[in-house]
């Protein structure tokens, strides 16, 4: 009305009315400023407040609650060897779990038809699971997620999913996962390692490279009611996964399988206390070829006990001591003993000590020495392993010998300081370095206790402790030129694309002792082999270089047996040490690592040798032995016949009176030893009846060949070929005694000296 | 507006005798802008509703639509109301003023004959039956307005003194508030004494009295938070510790304030998208009621929820212009009861869900699910536009 007053008259109302109407209209204009402008710009700054600046806490909250979110694993990498065989590989596999929230929910409707009994039987049923456990999950009603069965294989996975649709079920859900396969199973099982149930990496490559291998974990974000169910809506959102990298070892399966195989066999035998390990490394890089430890496992079943045997001891315990004893054999087969334990090696460190002593000069290859039998350091005599003393020696005959007194005479030479430098720059005392987990570092005695009486005993190889993979590293660097390099077992990083993220570098870490040196160890170490102590280790058609070891475990009277071998000895490609602690001492051999590991070394060399392509190199005896091809000569004339066998090499023997030959024994184009007698039947019928395979173990090479060809058999020898002396007998046998086999089938037996001792 | 339509009507009697020519009784055309207003907050109110509902509605009753289309029915209801009752003189309402009162004491009463309310959430509120119900309040609200409009009127200067000025209206409201907070209804009596004590101070009361009123309840507030916060009192703590921290019980009495900041703060400036509200999905308790800003504020973010801010303080200030400008005090004060109502509303209720203020069950004007109050507010946003039909031609340009 106020206006209105000024355009018309303007006293047209009293006094008293345009006072009250003044006040109305004034308070009415403060009014409006209060509740139509000061209010909400109050409200304005509280929502700014709200909105902008506590955006991000009030968002992570709201997220928080409103979205479940489902983990994609990313699939975890491969590991191959060396020529791409699959070692571990990632496989897609369901787990299968309940909502026993919306189950209980479900159950509460009255349209559903099914009941918790029905549903836990068939899963329990289809799953293996037991039912009662089940029923005991669906019964947490408060969770939303238990695990009925983890990584189910794909077609039991379908079986469930076809149950649900079916029946109509709800609260049961599959989640895709990944499992692990080992499709070697056994094969370096120490080395490539297993996963946990949360597909992470516990033990040797798989956990090493677990950052490597794992990948990123990926994300599937739904969203849910305060119900916890999912939304009217379908709201999803991915973080892709980043698949793992696959990692590319060293070890190549077969030459593992040859050392597997090997060492399984000599394990069987001397069935060693505390099990056996072995490495096989390429010197010129450090990369290692090959890593076994026994007992093993199986890699796609970590948990169950593989050694038949120890496992039967197990069993037979009483039954409150069977977890525990399960417990800790499952721990040893784990073991990685090449570089888990460490052990007092023994003579086979000899090496190191005549490396050390030819480069600093004490020694040269005209030394020589006469050995008493026995040697007094301080006051204390240690004795020799032969008691008789080996009287006068050359230097390689003390190493052939494996004389304890000169190898104290020589470590005396090098003196204290020296010597425990020699063995700090070897790599001894920082352990290997190998890019595995849980590697032990050896026990030395401190330099400032470090008695004459210690070093004498150090020289050859006593009263300290390395792990096999830190004094193969070693003596790798002593034939080698002398250059130290870390051992490892992965060569290459390959992200999923295959790009090369990782590359070993196998620079050496340094030069120990100098080329000169090191080519007079292989010298030595040659001699070893070929006339000492290692005989066993021969293997026909290469220079084979090596060292036996027995080395006492402290005063237990226990041994650990070794030996150390490469080829070829002029030109070192791979080495070789095995080891076997506390071996059986009712086996009937003599305890020596010359006894009881060389021939298994042999064996394993002369098949790793020619699979790695190292030529062989035959003497004109050993030619004469080598394998060649049957012709066929069915038809031909007796005569004939004869000629073209014996100038392969073949000896010949008839059987019938005829003058064709009407069969032969091998057939034409089978592959034997040179040496071998072929039998021609000249009117007669070949006997078409398997031959029994005679026992062969403890006779001569040629008592061997005799049997054998009687019984119309061929044998083909490996080992310690080149003597005829009657002190190589027949160590083992390809074909065990009694086997019944085809006619003309080769028979393989290994050679050793039994009388050699280290 | 111009006045294009003039017809007789009834007039103040000053006016009658003076007015010559073109002072006659103008029944002009209604205010446009505050109309466009009106009709822009209901139909943004309803989709938002809408939105917000649909989650509940459909788990509840299985029709997303439920609450939307009952709520639409009485939209429509409202808006035939309101121009109805546009098209009358408003001056009637004076006749109705005391019948309206006797009927809101009729109701208030009636609503605590036990067996005659309907009680929910241990509060008996409403009248009615099955799902048709309404709150005699509401009815209140509008009586007092109407009552309070044509009494202060009416009594020009005898407004300063205390017995004929202030006391029969403290009266009126003491005895309302006693029969609203025997329900109870704390909120309604707040707005209800609210809007009268405004029509009060607007219609001419003594300064002095206006600035110890206002000062009194500034400091009985300021009084009763320090008390609650020194563990002095216990009745309305937890709602006082709540509002202060509401956090410290996220999942217990302060979940609704939580879960409601967190629907506001994960709108952020642009909002999460209209419909894409994640905290309807039975986090947030009254998402279509009193709590329905919260929803505005995560789907709409800080822009859109100024805008519909915007649009309620130009609607207010738009009333409170028609206010100013409406023929006669008894108008004026109509409007200003009326405007007062929605706008303390509108404050209290956003207020409320930004945590500025302790809780109290305040719905949205044009937007909280409640079919009757949304007819009764377009009917009484009808009255408003009456008003301003009858504005003088007053704009220079």
């Amino acid at each position: 009305m106020a206006p209105e007053k000024n355009h018309q008259q303007p006293n047209r109302k009293p006094e008293h009315i345009r006072r009250v109407n003044r006040i109305v209209q004034s308070r009415t204009f403060i009014l409006m400023l209060i509740l139509g402008v000061a209010a909400f710009i109050a409200l304005f700054f509280k929502l700014y407040h709200l909105q902008i600046r506590q955006h991000e806490e009030l968002q992570e909250k709201a997220v928080t609650q409103q979205t479940r979110s489902t983990v994609v694993t990313a699939s975890r990498g491969t590991i191959y060897d060396r020529s791409g065989n699959i070692m571990a590989i990632s496989a897609t596999a369901e787990t299968v779990f309940l909502s026993p929230k919306e189950i209980s929910e479900a159950l509460s409707d009255q349209k559903t038809t099914w009941t918790k009994e029905f549903v836990a039987s068939h899963l329990a049923q289809i799953l293996g699971v037991d039912e009662a456990t089940i029923l005991e999950k669906m019964d947490r009603t408060y969770s939303q997620y238990e695990i009925i069965k983890l990584r189910a294989d794909e077609d039991v996975a379908n079986e469930v999913r076809q149950f649900i649709n079916d029946n109509d079920v709800s609260g049961v859900y599959l989640v895709t996962d990944a499992k692990r396969y080992y499709p070697y199973g056994t094969l370096a099982s120490q080395v490539i390692g297993f996963v946990g149930t949360d597909n992470s990496g516990l033990y040797g490559v798989e956990a090493e490279y677990e950052d490597q291998l794992k990948g990123q974990t990926g994300m599937v974000v739904t969203e849910k009611n305060a119900a916890g169910t999912d939304v009217l809506y379908q709201y999803e959102q991915y973080y892709d996964a980043k698949n793992g990298d696959n990692v590319v070892l060293t070890l190549d399966s077969t030459v593992q399988y040859y050392l597997e195989k090997g060492m399984e066999e000599m394990v069987d035998q001397f069935n060693p206390a505390n099990g056996a390990t072995g490495v096989v490394l390429d010197v010129t890089t450090g990369g290692v070829l090959g890593m076994a430890s026994f007992p093993n496992y199986d890699l796609n079943n970590p948990s169950a006990i593989y050694s038949q045997k120890i496992k039967a001891t197990i069993d037979q315990l009483p039954a409150d001591q069977q977890p525990a004893a399960l417990s800790d054999a499952q721990l040893k087969q784990w073991r990685n003993k090449a570089l888990n334990d460490t052990y007092e090696p023994g003579s086979t460190f000899k090496v190191l000590t005549l490396a050390a002593a030819l480069d600093e000069g004490v020694i040269n290859m005209d030394t020589t020495f006469d050995c008493s039998g026995s040697i007094t350091v301080q006051g204390a005599t240690i004795h020799c392993s032969n008691t008789a003393g080996h009287g006068h020696e050359t230097l390689v005959q003390t190493v052939g010998n494996s004389c304890n007194p000169a190898f104290i005479t020589y470590g005396l030479r090098l003196g204290n300081e020296k010597f425990y430098d020699y063995m700090q720059s070897f790599g001894l005392m920082d352990g290997s370095g190998i890019d595995l987990s849980g590697e032990a570092t050896g026990i030395f005695m401190d330099p400032a206790d470090f008695s004459e009486l210690d070093l004498a005993c150090y020289a050859f190889g006593q009263n300290f402790n390395v792990t096999p993979i830190a004094l193969i590293a070693a003596q790798a660097a002593c034939v080698n030129g002398g250059y130290l390099r870390t051992p490892y077992v992965v060569d290459q990083v390959l992200d999923s694309d295959g790009n090369v993220v990782k590359q070993h570098d196998n620079t050496p870490v340094r030069q120990v002792i100098s080329e000169d040196t090191s080519a007079k160890v292989r010298e030595c170490l040659e001699y070893v082999v070929a006339q000492g102590t290692g005989k066993n280790g021969q293997v026909s058609g290469y220079r084979v270089g090596g060292k036996t070891g027995t080395a006492d475990k402290g005063q237990t009277g226990d041994v650990v047996v070794s030996f150390l071998c490469f080829a070829p000895a002029n030109d070192p490609k791979v080495m070789m040490l095995i080891t076997m602690d506390t071996p059986a001492r009712d086996t009937g051999t003599y305890v020596s690592g010359g006894n009881m590991v060389a021939p298994t070394s042999s064996k394993i060399m002369s098949e790793i040798l020619p699979y790695l392509g190292v030529e062989a190199e035959y003497t004109a005896a050993e030619l004469l032995g080598a394998d060649a091809t049957v012709p066929n000569v069915v038809g031909s004339s007796l005569e004939d016949a004869k000629t073209k066998m014996q100038n392969i090499g073949f000896t010949c023997k008839v059987i019938g009176n005829g003058d064709t030959v009407t069969d032969q024994t091998p057939v034409g184009g089978s592959i034997i030893p040179g040496k071998s007698t072929i039998v021609l039947y000249a009117g007669t019928t070949k006997p078409d009846t398997p031959c029994t395979v005679p026992d062969l173990v403890g006779r001569t090479a040629s008592e061997a060949n005799t049997l054998l060809t009687n019984t119309g058999l061929i044998l083909k020898v490996s080992g310690a070929t080149n003597g005829d002396s009657s002190t190589v007998h027949v160590l083992s046998q390809s074909e065990a005694a009694g086997t019944q086999v085809a006619a003309g089938s080769v028979v393989t037996v290994q050679l050793g000296d039994t009388s050699v001792k280290d | 507006m111009m006045k294009k339509h003039a017809a007789p009507t009834q007039r103040a009697p000053q006016t009658r005798t003076l007015d010559k020519n073109r002072e006659k009784p103008a029944i002009g055309r209604m205010d446009l802008p505050f109309l466009l207003l009106v009709l822009a907050l209901t139909v943004i109110g309803l989709i938002m509703l809408f939105s917000a509902s649909f989650p509940s509605a459909y788990y509840e009753s299985g029709d997303a639509a439920y609450y939307v289309k009952r709520q639409g029915i009485f939209a429509v209801l409202g808006l035939v109301a309101m121009f109805a009752v546009s098209k009358v003189n408003y001056q009637r309402w004076r006749g109705a003023a005391k019948i309206l009162l006797a009927l809101a004491f009729f109701l208030l009463i009636l609503v605590l004959v036990p067996h005659v309310g309907v009680t929910r959430n241990n509060a008996t509120r409403w009248l009615g039956f099955g799902n048709l119900t309404f709150q005699p309040s509401e009815i209140a609200k509008l009586a007092v307005i109407v009552f309070f409009a044509d009494s202060i009127s009416k009594k020009r200067d005898k407004m300063k003194s205390f017995r004929e000025g202030v006391l029969p209206y403290m009266v009126i409201l003491g005895l309302l508030a006693i029969l609203m907070l025997l329900e109870p209804h704390l909120s309604g009596t707040i707005l209800i004494v609210g809007v009268g004590v405004v029509m009060m101070i607007v219609g001419g009361i003594k300064a002095w009295l206006v600035a110890a009123g206002v000062g009194g309840i500034g400091a009985v507030g300021v009084l009763f938070v320090k008390l609650v916060e020194s563990g002095g009192i216990s009745y309305g703590a937890g709602r006082i510790l709540m509002w202060k921290d509401p956090w410290v019980d996220a999942s217990g009495d302060g979940y609704q304030l939580c879960q409601g900041l967190i629907a506001i703060g994960s709108g952020g400036l642009l909002g999460v998208g209209l419909g894409k509200s994640r905290q309807k999905f039975l986090y947030l308790p009254e998402e279509h009621n009193d709590y329905i800003f919260a929803i505005v504020c995560e789907e709409l973010g800080l822009i859109g929820a100024t805008i519909i801010m915007l649009l309620f303080a130009l609607l207010i200030l738009r009333g409170f212009w028609i206010a100013l400008h409406a023929r006669d005090r008894f108008g004026t004060l109509m409007v200003v009861g009326i405007t007062t109502l929605i706008a303390v509303q509108t404050f209290l209720n956003i207020a409320v869900v930004t945590g500025l203020l302790p809780t109290t069950g305040i719905s949205l004007p044009f937007f909280s699910y409640g079919g009757t109050a949304l007819a009764l507010q377009l009917t009484e946003m009808g009255i408003i536009l009456s008003v301003s039909r009858q504005m003088p031609a007053i704009r220079a340009g």
